[in-house]
């Protein structure tokens, strides 16, 4: 059982040295890490197989549904993403970090399921981003013209006491919040789930994404002005019911 | 609603070209020069200093919303084929 171990742990390390020493950066310690879950995962550790399910599964839903039509359908594309991991760990040649290999799995799948059952709907908003034009916030809250043009007409108001958490607090806005997130176009929600709920690096974000980091940021900015708006209108609207 | 006086001409950049960097501004993903005018901006822009603390609470709170469990409904039969996939078969030596 132990040699198993010893070869994963050769086969991987190998790849990492090849060529030139690897640097000590954050993808080596994420690598680290697979590694380790690789080892138990290879020697049949059920619970290493429990682990990166519960790590994963609930991003990997989300990320899903904004590709298919519903629920159910998520969770078969997440389900056959799990048997297609299973089937496919032994081989896994660590390329990538293992979030990004199984990430990369259920996009391929999601967009493949979601072409079958919508693409008479929303389909062309997983490859265009600008459906909605270059405005990130709302061009109508800037001067048109004139001496101010370009500056804030109407600027955001300051959210005097709301902290993050003081915003989980509050049922209704973590409500909100979650339909905004909900609402997303797929192109936002990924990386929205991805660098902000999940935490990836925004270097591994991009690697999932087969995206840019200005690409990236550019999504992003809209996903998080998007929430913001929500936010602002919620706060706005309570303000005025008290 | 408009900002006071002699904020605006100080700035090199309008805001509403400052307010699309912000979320690469946040995550120190621009060049020193933009990041440069952008540090110049919010000194002397109360709307954008506004604009980029929402941005950054939006983004701390998205982080931690708390997460649905999503129990698989399937979970048994992934772990049966976990086990009989990955599980090394007793194969005689
Ligand atoms: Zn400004």
């Amino acid at each position: 059982m132990n040699s198993d171990a010893v070869t994963v742990t050769e086969s991987l390390s190998h790849r990492m040295v090849v060529g030139r020493k690897p640097e000590p950066s954050q993808s080596a310690a994420v690598l680290k890490e697979d590694v380790a879950l690789l080892i138990r995962l290879r020697q049949g550790d059920e619970r290493a197989f429990d682990e990166l399910v519960a790590r994963h599964h609930s991003a990997l839903i989300r990320m899903a549904m904004g590709y298919v039509a519903d629920r159910e359908v998520a969770e078969e594309v997440v389900q056959d993403t799990w048997m297609a991991v299973i089937e496919g760990f032994a081989r896994f040649e660590g390329r990538s970090s293992l979030r990004t290999w199984i990430f990369g799995i259920m996009i391929h799948k999601a967009k493949d399921r979601g072409v079958r059952e919508k693409r008479h709907t929303t389909f062309s908003a997983f490859e265009s981003i600008d459906d909605d034009g270059d405005e990130t916030v709302d061009p109508s809250r800037f001067h048109q013209s004139g001496e101010w043009a370009g500056h804030w007409a109407f600027p955001p108001q300051p959210w005097d006491e709301q902290t993050p958490e003081t915003l989980l607090a509050s049922q209704q806005a973590v409500n909100v919040m979650n339909l905004a997130i909900k609402a997303l176009p797929p192109t936002l929600q990924d990386v929205l789930i991805l660098r902000d709920v999940e935490g990836v690096d925004s270097k591994e974000v991009c690697e999932i994404l087969k995206i840019t980091g200005t690409n990236l940021y550019v999504r992003l900015h809209r996903a998080r002005e998007r929430v913001r708006q929500t936010v602002e209108i919620y706060l706005e609207g309570r303000q005025c019911a008290v | 609603m408009a900002q006071e006086e002699g904020q605006a001409t100080l700035s090199e950049i309008p805001c509403q070209e400052i307010a699309q960097w912000v979320s690469a501004y946040l995550d120190e993903h621009v060049g020193d020069e933009r990041k440069r005018q952008i540090a110049v901006h919010l000194a002397i822009c109360v709307g954008c200093e506004t604009y980029v603390k929402q941005i950054a609470t939006v983004r701390d709170v998205v982080g931690l919303l708390p997460k649905t469990v999503e129990e698989s409904p399937d979970s048994h039969r992934l772990r049966r084929a976990f086990v009989a996939r990955a599980r090394p078969s007793p194969s005689g030596g």
